[in-house]
C-alpha cells in the first residue's frame, strides 16, 4: 500500500516536472506591455540529474511608450547561477510606432536542475528596449544597451547604403549588391569553433604566434602588438595591445579574430570584447582568459586582428564603414549585419520590389 | 717392483674388509714392500688407538653403534622437527571455490552495470573514451585529454553551451542559422530569420 502511495507521488511530480510554467516578467513602466503569450509549445524533458527546458514561445507585445522601438531584448532564464540556464533573444531592425503590437518568437533549449522543480520553470524578463533617438530602457543585465546600440548603428549605415545605390545607381545596382551580398553569406566559411575556459588540454607542445593586424581607416583604436599560445588546433590568452588614437577616452572595444589554417583556409573564429579605459593617446592591453578549439586536424597557422566596435566613454560609438568593410579578407570572412542579412531574406522571400518597399519604411 | 697398494685397498685389508684374494695378494705386496708395510702399521696404530678411545665413551655410546637403530631414530626425530616446524607455521587459507551459478551470476551483474555506465556516459565522454582506447590500441604515445571545463560552441547547424563533456544547454531555433558568433569571454550568438514576417531574431547563450 504504501509502495503503491510512493509511485502515485512520484508520477505526480513527473506530470509536473513535464509541463513547465512559463512567467513572462515586464516591469509596471515598461515600455512595452505583453498583450498575448502563446507557451503551447514549450516542454521539458529529464536528463540526468536536470531538465532540458524547451521554451517555445509566440508573444504580442505593444509599444506604450511614445517613441519607436527599434530593438528588444529579452531574458530567457531557468536557473541564474549554474551555466546553461540563461540565454537571450533579441530583435533587431524593428520600427514599431507607439502603440502598435508586434510578434517576438522565443525558441529557446534551457537547464534547469531537477531539485529545483516547484515553482516557475522559465523566466522571461526584460533586459532593454532601443528607440529610435538611441535612448535606452532596460536593466541591462545582458549588455544589451550596447549590442542592440550597435546593430542599430549598422542597420542605419547599411539602409544608407543601399538606398544610396538605388538613389545613384538604380534599381539593377541595388539588385546586384543583394545577390552579392547572397554569394557571400553563402560562401563565407563557418567552422566550428568552441570557446573554452582556461587551458584546454591537449598533447600538443604550445608556442606563441603574433597577431598580423588589419587597420581600418577611421579607426579610433589602433591594434599595434598582441600574440596568443597555439597548441595545435587550440589557441588561447589571447593578449593584444591598443593605441587610442582619438581625441576621446575610449571604454569598451571588440577586436575581430582571424585565423588561417595549414591549407590556407581563413575564417573569422570570435570576437574580443573587452572592457578598457583608454586616454585619448595612449596605449593599454586587451587580455582575455578564454580560448578557441578549432576542429580537430585544423592546425592554426597564424591569426589576424582588426578593430570591430568602439564605445567612447560618452557612451557613443565607432563602427566600421561601408568602404572600411570592402577590404577584401574582410568582406570574405566577416558576416554582413544583421540589417544585411534581413534585407537580402526579403529580396529573396519578395524580390526587388519587396525590397525597395522596405528600404522606404525607414 | 709392483705398483704400491692403494690407500683404501690397504685401509679395508687392516681391518679385514677385503675378499680372501685381495688380502692374499696384499699380503703377498707388503712381505716386499717396507713402504706399504710401514703405512699398514700405520693404519693399525690408528685402529688400536680409536678402539681405545671408544671405550671411554658414555654409557649407551657403544663401541661398535648399531648404525641401523641410529638410522631410526633420526628418522623419527626428523619428522618431530617438521611436525613441530607446522605447529609454529602460519596457517594457510583455504582457497574459496565459486560454483558456476554464482560465477555466472556475477559475470551478468558485471555486464548489466558496465553497460548501464557505458550508457549513460555522455556522448562526448564516450567518444573521447573510444578515442583513447583506439589510440592506445594503436600505440600512439599520446592520447588527447578532453576538455572538462566549460565549453561555448557555435556551429554552423546552432549554438551550444556544455560543461564537463555533456551538453548542459542548447539554444537552437527550428531553422538553421543565417550566422553564429563566439565571443572569447564565453557567449555565443545565433540569428535567424522568420520566413513569413521577414523579422530577425538573434538567440544567445552565455556561461556566466
Amino acid at each position: 500500500m504504501r509502495s503503491k502511495a510512493v509511485l502515485i507521488t512520484l508520477a505526480g511530480v513527473a506530470l509536473y516536472a513535464q509541463t513547465p510554467s512559463l512567467k513572462i516578467d515586464l516591469p509596471s513602466d515598461s515600455p512595452v506591455t505583453l498583450v498575448s503569450v502563446d507557451s503551447g509549445g514549450t516542454d521539458a524533458s529529464a536528463r540526468g540529474g536536470a531538465f532540458f527546458v524547451d521554451v517555445h514561445a509566440a508573444l504580442q507585445l505593444r509599444n506604450s511608450s511614445q517613441r519607436r522601438v527599434r530593438a528588444i531584448t529579452l531574458s530567457v532564464v531557468s536557473q541564474e547561477v549554474t551555466p546553461g540556464g540563461k540565454g537571450s533573444v533579441s530583435v533587431p531592425s524593428l520600427d514599431v510606432a507607439p502603440g502598435e503590437v508586434f510578434p517576438l518568437g522565443v525558441d529557446l533549449r534551457l537547464l534547469r536542475p531537477i531539485g529545483s522543480v516547484s515553482g516557475t520553470a522559465v523566466e522571461v524578463k526584460l533586459d532593454g528596449v532601443l528607440f529610435d533617438d538611441l535612448s535606452f530602457y532596460g536593466v541591462d543585465k545582458l549588455h544589451s544597451r550596447r549590442t542592440l546600440t550597435v546593430w542599430e548603428l549598422e542597420a542605419r549605415r547599411d539602409r544608407q547604403y543601399f538606398k544610396k545605390v538605388l538613389e545613384t545607381a538604380g534599381r539593377d545596382a541595388l539588385q546586384k549588391d543583394m545577390l552579392d551580398s547572397l554569394n557571400r553569406q553563402a560562401d563565407r566559411p563557418q567552422p566550428g569553433v568552441q570557446m573554452v575556459r582556461g587551458r584546454a588540454t591537449n598533447a600538443d607542445p604550445e608556442r606563441e604566434v603574433s597577431f598580423a593586424f588589419l587597420q581600418l581607416p577611421g579607426a579610433p583604436v589602433e591594434p599595434t602588438n598582441g600574440m596568443a599560445h597555439i597548441a595545435g588546433n587550440e589557441a588561447r590568452a589571447p593578449r593584444v595591445e591598443v593605441h587610442n588614437r582619438s581625441e576621446r577616452p575610449v571604454k569598451y572595444l571588440e577586436i575581430g579574430w582571424i585565423v588561417k589554417d595549414q591549407q590556407g583556409r581563413e575564417f573569422l573564429a570570435a570576437s574580443m570584447p573587452a572592457d578598457v579605459n583608454i586616454l585619448p593617446g595612449r596605449s593599454s592591453q586587451v587580455t582575455q582568459d578564454g580560448g578557441l578549439r578549432f576542429p580537430e586536424r585544423t592546425a592554426i597557422q597564424s591569426m589576424t586582428g582588426f578593430v570591430s566596435t568602439v564605445e567612447y566613454g560618452d557612451g557613443s560609438y565607432w563602427i566600421p564603414s561601408r568602404a572600411s568593410l570592402n577590404d577584401s579578407k574582410l568582406r570574405r570572412l566577416v558576416a554582413p549585419s544583421p540589417e544585411e542579412q534581413r534585407l537580402s531574406q526579403i529580396y529573396l522571400k519578395k524580390g526587388l520590389t519587396g525590397l525597395v518597399e522596405e528600404l522606404k519604411k525607414f | 717392483m709392483t705398483a704400491h697398494v692403494a690407500e683404501t685397498n690397504l685401509a679395508l685389508y687392516v681391518s679385514g674388509d677385503v675378499s680372501l684374494w685381495r688380502s692374499a695378494l696384499v699380503s703377498l705386496h707388503l712381505a716386499q714392500c717396507s713402504r706399504c708395510r710401514n703405512r699398514a702399521d700405520a693404519y693399525r696404530s690408528d685402529r688400536t688407538q680409536i678402539q681405545r678411545i671408544a671405550s671411554e665413551m658414555p654409557v649407551g655410546v657403544e663401541s661398535e653403534p648399531d648404525w641401523d637403530r641410529l638410522a631410526m631414530e633420526m628418522t623419527a626425530n626428523i619428522r618431530v622437527g617438521l611436525a613441530a616446524g607446522e605447529c609454529v607455521a602460519p596457517r594457510r587459507r583455504k582457497p574459496v571455490t565459486l560454483g558456476w551459478r554464482p560465477a555466472a551470476a556475477m559475470a551478468g551483474l558485471v555486464v548489466v552495470l558496465a553497460s548501464a555506465w557505458w550508457l549513460n556516459m555522455p556522448p562526448s565522454t564516450t567518444q573521447a573514451l573510444g578515442r583513447a582506447m583506439t589510440a592506445i590500441w594503436h600505440g600512439h604515445g599520446s592520447v588527447m585529454q578532453e576538455e572538462r571545463g566549460l565549453v561555448v560552441e557555435a556551429t554552423s547547424s546552432g549554438i551550444e553551451l556544455r560543461e564537463n563533456g555533456g551538453t548542459l544547454g542548447v539554444s537552437q531555433g527550428a531553422a538553421r542559422p543565417l550566422a553564429v558568433s563566439v565571443s572569447v569571454q564565453g557567449s555565443a550568438s545565433a540569428r535567424y530569420i522568420n520566413a513569413d514576417t521577414g523579422q530577425m531574431t538573434i538567440t544567445s547563450v552565455y556561461a556566466q
